[in-house]
This record gives C-alpha cells, structure tokens and sequence, in this order.
C-alpha cells in the first residue's frame, strides 16, 4: 500500500505539476487539449466562424501560403477581424511582445527574465503607453478597441475548444485579455529596439580609458569617410553643429556610472537596445523606370525569427484598401502599398537617447537640483509576479529628464523620445488612408519615434522620402554624445522644424534612397548625431546609390538585383589599394580578379573579410591593450572602419598608425594585417586558398522567437556580409532583410517575401514555408482580396456576427 | 464476461474523459478497476492497459484526423530531440499508461487493506 501511494503520488505530482524541466505532464501531453493541439491548429478549413462585436459579417480569404485579405463592410469589423486573425496565427508572439514590454516575461518564465522586466519597467514603455492610451485620437480609440475585441474572441474561442497555442501549454499558462494599450506596448517594444542607444555611455568610458583627444578624433559628429546623404539640401540658414570639444572631461563617478549601465544594458537579452541599423529603400521616378511609373524597394532588415515580426494581409472596408506587413498586436499596416501609394521605412539612426548626471547633495536626500530649485524624485512601484520564486518589487525613481538608470557613482537618468506619448498609431492609420504626398506628408508630420526614413512612390509618377520623427535639440553648449549635466541648462528644449527635417520630393535626377547613413551634409544646420553608433557607415547607402546613378532606365528587375545585391562597397574601394601593398601570392591572385561580391562560393569574400578585421585589429588593438580600455573594440568597428577608410583612402600617414614610435604607414599595417589573414585562414580552412570559400565561414540562421533551437531555420551559408545591400551581418547572421517589397507603378505590379511564414506553429506548412524562396532572391506577387478569391489553393472563412 | 465488460465500460469511460479534455480519466478508471477486481495481478495490468488506450486512441484520432507527424516532431524539438519524433509520442503514451496502471494499484491496495485476495 505505502509503495502504491509513494509511486502514485509521484506520477500525479508530475502529471498536474511538472517535474523540474518538465511542464505539467498530464495536461501538456493530452492528445486532446494538450500540446498535440498544434496538428489540429495547423489544419485550415474554409469554414464560418461567429465572432462577438462584429457589425456585419467579415470574408476572410487565405492564399495558399496563408497571407490574409479582410474584406469588411465597416471599419470597426475590418480592425476586429484583424485582431482576430492575428490572434488566430500569433498569439503567443503577441503575448510575448506584450510581456516583454509590460515586464511580465518573468511570470510565465521564472527569474531568467527578471533582468529584463526591471529594465523594462524602469524604462517606462508601461507608463507611455498608458499617456498615450489616454490621449489617442478617437480613431485611434476605436481601432485599438475593436482590435482587441477581436483578439479577445479568439482567445475565448481557444479556451472553450482548447486550442491555444502549445507554448501556452507547455509554460502552463493562460492569456490575459487583449486591452487596446497592449498595442501600444507592442509598438513601444520596436521603438526601443531600433532607437533606444547606449552611445553616451560608450563615449564616456572611451573618454575616460582611450582619452579625450582620441575619443574626440575617432568619434567625430560627422564621418570622416565619403557618404551618399540622399537630402543634399539647400538647408535653412543657422550655424553647423561645431565638431566634438576634446576638453570634456568625465569624472570617476560619472564614469562608474556609465559602466554600471552599460555592463547593464550590455547583459540585457538582444533587441533591447538599438546597436545599428541595417535596412535599405529607394524610390525611382518614372521618368527613369522602363515601366514610365515610379518605381519602389523596401527591406527593414531586423532580427529574423520564427515567427517573423511580419504578418502579411490586405485590409478592405469603406475607409481603407490597403495591403502589407502588420507587426502582430497592431491593428495596422505599417508598410505596404494602398491604391494609390506605396511606402516603406529605414530606421533614421539620429540621437534619441540623452543620458543626465542629477545634481544630489546630502542636505537634500530624495532631491535634485534642477533649474535652481530642489526637486524631489517622484516615484513608481512596481510587483513584478516572479515563476517559482517570491514576488519582485521595484520602485522607480523618475526626474524630469526620466527615469533614474543607476545610482552608482552618478545618480542619472535617462531622456529617451520613445518616452513622449505619441500618436504614431493614428499616423500609421493616416498613412494607410493617404492618396497622395501631401497627405502622406501631412499624417507624417505626427510622427515622433523611432526615426523613419520614409520613402515613398505614387500612381502619378512621384517619389518621395522623408525622414519623420523627433529630432531632439539641446541648450546651447551641450554635449549629447557624453552623459550631460542634469541641472537644467542642457535639458531638451524641442525639435527640428518639421520643414527642416531630412526629406526630398521628386529629386531632379529622380531617384532617393536611404539605408541608416547620414541623410544630410555637413552643411546640415542641426545636431542630430555623430558617427559613432547613431548612423550606419554608408557603404550600403553608397552601392545603392551607385547602382540607382547609373543612367539606364530601371525595372521593378532591377530592384530585386539590387535588394539581393552583395556588392561590398567597402571592399571596392579598399582591395585596390590592398593589391598595391602586396607582394605576390595565391591569395592576392584571387583578389586581384575578385568583383567584389560576398557570394557563398568565393574564398577572395573570406579573405577580404578576414584582412578587413585584421586590419582593424592591426591598426586599433594595440591602443585599447594599452588603454584598457572597458569598451569591446569590435563593438566600435562600424565608427572604427569610417576612420580606417579615410585614412586609407586619404591620410595614409595617419598617427593611429605610428603606435609605438614606429613609422608605419596604412601600407605598411596592410601587409601586417594580411600576413595575419592568411595565417588565420590556413589553421581555420586548410593550406589551399581556393577552397576557402565564404560559404564556409558565413552562415544564417534564422531564431526561433521562444528561443527553442530545434525550431530554428539553419544555419546554412548564406552571401552577403555588414556592409552590402544584402546585408548579413555577424557569424552566424541573425538579422537581415526582414520583409522585401517591390513596388512597378507603372506596370501595375506588387512583389513581395519574408523569411519565415504567416503561422508560429511550427506543426503549420505555413511556419516556415516561405524561407527558402526568400533565400532564393525571389518574390511573390502580392494579390488582391479579389484575385486571392481566385488563387488556387485558397481557403475562405465567413466571419458571422 | 463480466470482468470483459467492466474493462471494456472501464475503457470507454477513460476515451470519453479524455476526449472531454479530463486527462486524467484513467487514473479514475484504472482506480475503479483495482477496487472491483479482487485479483492485482489482472487488475494493475488491465488498469495499464487502459491507460494506455485510453491516451492512445485519442491520439490515432488526431493522426487520423489532422496527421500527427508534424506535431510530434515539433514537440521534439521543443524538448530538445529534434529529428526524434518518436520520443513524444512514447512519452504521451507512457504518461497514459501510467496513469492507469497506478490508478489500479492503488486501488488494489485499497481493496487489499479491506478485504485480501482471495487464496487460489
């Protein structure tokens, strides 16, 4: 009897509770509500569907590869039937975003998370989305509402059939209710993905380990290196920005500070903090297309998981005919094509992070002096529910400039522009809602952050770009690129006039572009950053450019050769001066007749790639051994490499290169850096050149977003590298073009693909299926809701009030 | 016959509970089945027996239905054994069987506190 009751109680125990790693048994492996629920979730049926709140019904028609066009009769079905349909496919990620942003990871996934939840919490996307929630428009109210009526129908459809998604299973819990702020969280988590930065930290412990006089040399505001800003000006008259002073000097508190967020920030899970942005557009005038229309290219490029961060729909009522990517959790397109324009965005990289050092004295505990005056800290608490462990609780400390960051050495805080409540939602809606420039410009103009560069092409023949959103300007005599004083002088006093901002319309030599470089000269009258971290080193920007100027008429071909093009600008312009400095060898051979183009079966792409980094090496490394300095030199390459070019190209005799009393010049550290090359390459790939292919040593492999490996596409080699239009950047690369669109005007055409696939069950044809011909370069034609009717292979719900 | 019966009523009850999303359906059956029948050594297999079929069927329901390979390669990998679809299956199978089979020795003890089996 006592051994029955010992062994069964055991198997209960793990049968209701779970064992160590082990989910709740019972209830995750029932084959009927249990995890098996993923194969009867993968199976889609054209079938009608009751969905409380609808008006009138809703057609919902699935192409073969599971992109969704909503056809409703009232705007309030179309977003309903939105939320429904994502809700459908990606619960579990929009959850995930949701709790990521709100700091509720942690409840579902134990302490792992916690890191994240604090830093989240005290950053404050919770707070902004509940301003913003209470300021939003009432078509924005609307949306939002109706939105998470529809998510909510699913998700008490799921629950009654037992049918959530197996990830709810398996972490054994249930979804909270939809609520319209949980949009805005969502949207808060990509703002800080792509605008949240480090850089004043960076530069303050570059100051205080490498110096000021380097720091000032090697980071400038403005690149050293040629770049292809797409908005030449003319520029409103005012005074340039004045270069980096070398006289700052940073304090051992502050520096203490500024470590102490930065090993912070640095352990946090990636994406959390923007670290470089990587995504192409362009637009061609019709005057310059073979089709006569205006010509469009898009490619966000974006950390590539399964499921992806895009969900593909078209979206028809009364007030909208629009199609595109959604982010899952937003009841909008966020870049697409409607009847009459197309758009797509590049992250703008300007400085939208400002770190303040408050003033605090002992005589004034809980206060800081701002303005002259004492202010006393205000202050939010927060419980942070932890899985299998006590109850988290943070209170944080919030001053004028925002929430307090550390309290070691420096008491500082942090003035970030995805903390001001903004209506980006309504201006997604205006934009899908636009017919032409002025309008789009218009709906723009409400645009705070992240930064876009927002290109755009139209059914008249126009084209456009605009680079929209806030654009910080400071006290005079501020230093935003280093942690500033918190007293008031430096504090942000506003924007960049909309007019003044970056932007071009119909360009005489029509054609635009954008890919994070620089978008103005330096005759460009506001600061809005320096080279270093904020804006990408251009070599993106300059081949597309390259190839746009040629003079030939272009097609919508042209477009897709030029989005899965991995032409290394960077290369073109350094290998030349290479082969001058070397002596012959197998290895110089195969540059000499190299195009330049990192494709998976070339061993000159992995030389050129291995001396480029030696180079760096070569030519930095030593500074920071000497220096200790606390800064990862590969994290400073991009800003790094701008240097190195300039230098190459232009100030061959540069002082970097002299270290140590020697009188090398960039020749000389060449030769040094591909001795180095070569040896690496020898004990990595073997004695022979030719079989040192780039495919060996680059590959991509795109993450499973629940970080669950065996669900991961790849590895697998892959072409392209940082710095080409195709970009693929890291080893192996995890981030890349995550959705590309191209759009002929003329010819009437809409083409587009992402890597991943419109469900995030990985038991559904529809997880991963459209990877491979991502991978391939190619494209599929984004249909109506009228052809997609037509498709073969379609499936159709009727969604019944 | 009537020892048939009860396993079979015992059987159809588990499929139901199952099926109505009460996992642990077999448990209770195997229990019934331990406490009725006097003999463990027939009762404890028959209560793993049921278990077994009792998850079983409803998981040839969902190959028969939707095709379950999919799934359970997932569900492989998600446990860390990709490629090995195999191992959940044997686990969802494993954790039926189980819950049958201690469901019925717990009844047997029960019974045998009460009232001994009888001598052969």
């Amino acid at each position: 009897m006592i051994a029955a009751l010992i062994v069964t109680a055991a198997v209960l125990y793990a049968a209701f509770f779970g064992a160590g790693p082990l989910p709740a048994l019972g209830a995750a492996f029932n084959p009927v509500t249990g995890a098996w629920t993923m194969a009867a979730d993968a199976s889609i049926s054209s079938e009608t569907l009751r969905l409380a709140g609808l008006d009138q019904p809703v057609k919902v028609t699935f192409e073969s590869d599971g992109t969704a066009h909503i056809v409703a009769q009232t705007d309030h079905d179309l977003f309903l039937a939105t939320g429904y349909v994502h809700a459908r496919f990606r619960l579990f990620q929009m959850d995930l975003l949701r709790r990521q942003g709100e700091g509720r990871l942690s409840e579902v996934v134990g302490k792992a998370a916690l890191d994240s939840d604090r830093f989240e919490l005290q950053l404050g996307l919770l707070r902004t989305a509940q301003l913003e929630w209470n300021a939003a428009s009432p078509r924005s109210r609307e949306a939002g509402i109706a939105y998470a009526q529809g998510v909510n129908d699913r998700i008490t459809e799921a629950e009654a059939a037992h049918q959530l998604p197996a990830m709810f299973t398996l972490l054994g819990y249930q979804p909270k209710p939809w609520a319209p702020i949980d949009s805005l969280i969502v949207k808060g988590d990509m703002t800080q993905t792509l605008n949240f930065t480090d850089t004043p930290l960076v530069m303050a412990l570059l100051e205080k380990s490498l110096g000021a006089d380097l720091t000032s040399q090697w980071f400038p505001i403005l690149p050293p290196n040629p770049q292809s800003p797409y908005d030449p000006g003319p520029y409103p008259a005012q005074a340039p920005p004045a270069p980096i002073a070398a006289v700052s000097q940073v304090s051992d508190s502050e520096a203490v500070a500024a470590a102490d967020v930065y090993q912070r920030l640095s352990s946090l899970p990636a994406g959390l903090v923007a670290t470089g942005g990587d995504s192409n557009n362009w637009a061609v005038a019709g005057s310059r297309s073979t089709s006569g229309g205006a010509l469009m290219a898009g490619d966000p490029h974006l950390h590539l998981t399964l499921p992806a961060i895009w969900y593909q729909l078209t979206m028809d009522s009364p007030g909208y005919h629009v199609s595109g990517v959604s982010i899952p959790g937003t009841p909008v397109i966020l870049i697409g094509h409607n009847q009459h324009i197309s758009w797509s965005l590049t992250d703008a990289q300007n400085q939208q992070t400002f770190f303040y050092l408050e003033h605090e004295d002992s005589a004034h505990p809980g206060q800081y002096l701002w303005n002259g005056a004492w202010k006393s800290y205000q202050t939010v608490s927060y419980d942070i529910p932890v899985l299998g462990g006590p109850t988290d609780h943070l209170t944080v400390k919030l001053s004028v400039h925002g929430p307090v960051i550390t309290e070691r050495g420096q008491t500082t805080s942090v003035w970030w522009a995805g903390n001001i409540p903004s209506q980006d939602l309504d201006v997604l809606m205006g934009i899908d809602q636009a017919s032409d420039y002025q309008q789009f410009r218009d709906a723009l103009r409400g645009w705070y952050s992240p930064t876009h560069n927002f290109v755009y092409a139209d059914d008249k023949g126009n084209i456009g770009l605009i680079s929209a959103g806030y654009y910080p300007q400071l006290g005079a005599g501020a230093q935003p690129w280093l942690p500033m004083a918190g007293t008031g002088e430096y504090d942000v006093a506003g924007t960049i006039p909309y007019d003044d901002i970056p932007q071009v319309y119909n360009p005489p030599d029509g054609i635009i572009w954008s890919a994070n470089q620089r978008q103005v000269t330096a005759d460009y009258p506001y600061y809005i950053g320096t080279a270093s971290n904020f804006f990408d080193p251009g070599y993106r920007a300059n081949e597309i450019h390259r190839v746009l100027s040629q003079g030939a008429k272009l097609s919508a071909a042209d477009m897709m050769a030029l989005q899965t093009d991995t032409r290394d600008y960077l290369a073109s312009e350094m290998v030349p001066i290479l082969l001058k400095a070397l002596p012959s060898s197998a290895s110089k051979d195969l540059l000499s007749t190299w195009d330049y183009r990192m494709e998976i079966n070339s061993p000159a792409a992995t030389i050129w790639w291995t001396f480029w980094q030696s180079y760096l090496a070569a030519t930095f490394d030593p500074y920071w051994k000497s220096r200790d300095v606390k800064v990862a030199r590969s994290e400073l390459n991009d800003a790094l490499g701008q240097d190195l070019e300039a230098w190459t190209l232009g100030d061959p005799t540069n002082s970097a290169f002299t270290y140590g009393g020697s009188s090398n010049t960039s020749s000389d550290v060449m030769r040094i850096a591909f001795t180095s090359t070569i040896s690496t390459l020898t004990k990595q790939l073997g004695s022979d050149p030719n079989t040192w292919t780039w495919g060996r040593v680059h590959q991509r492999v795109i993450e499973n977003l629940a970080q669950v490996t065996g669900l991961n596409y790849g590895p697998r080699p892959d072409r392209g590298d940082a710095n080409t239009p195709l970009a693929a950047p890291n080893f192996p690369s995890s981030n890349g073009p995550s959705w590309r669109m191209v759009v002929d005007w003329g010819a009437g055409t809409f083409q587009a693909i992402y890597p991943g696939g419109q469900s995030e069950n990985p038991a559904s044809a529809w997880y991963d299926d459209r990877v491979n011909t991502w991978f391939d370069g190619k494209y599929a034609a984004m249909l109506t809701a009228d052809q997609a009717s037509g498709a073969s292979g379609s499936k159709a719900w009727t969604l019944q009030p | 016959m009537r020892i048939v019966a009860t396993v079979i009523v015992a059987l159809i009850v588990s499929v139901a509970g199952v099926l109505a999303g009460a996992w642990w359906a077999p448990f209770v059956a195997g229990l019934v089945i331990g406490v009725m029948q006097p003999r463990a050594r027939f009762a404890i297999p028959a209560g793993a027996g049921i278990g077994l079929l009792g998850w079983a069927l409803p998981l040839a329901a969902v190959q028969i239905q939707y095709g379950a390979g999919s799934a359970a390669e997932s569900l492989a990998a998600i446990m860390g054994f990709s490629h090995q679809a195999a191992i959940p299956v044997v686990l969802t199978l494993l954790v039926g069987t189980l819950l049958g089979l201690c469901g019925a020795w717990l009844g047997s003890a029960a019974r045998s506190l009460v009232q001994p089996a009888p001598s052969r």
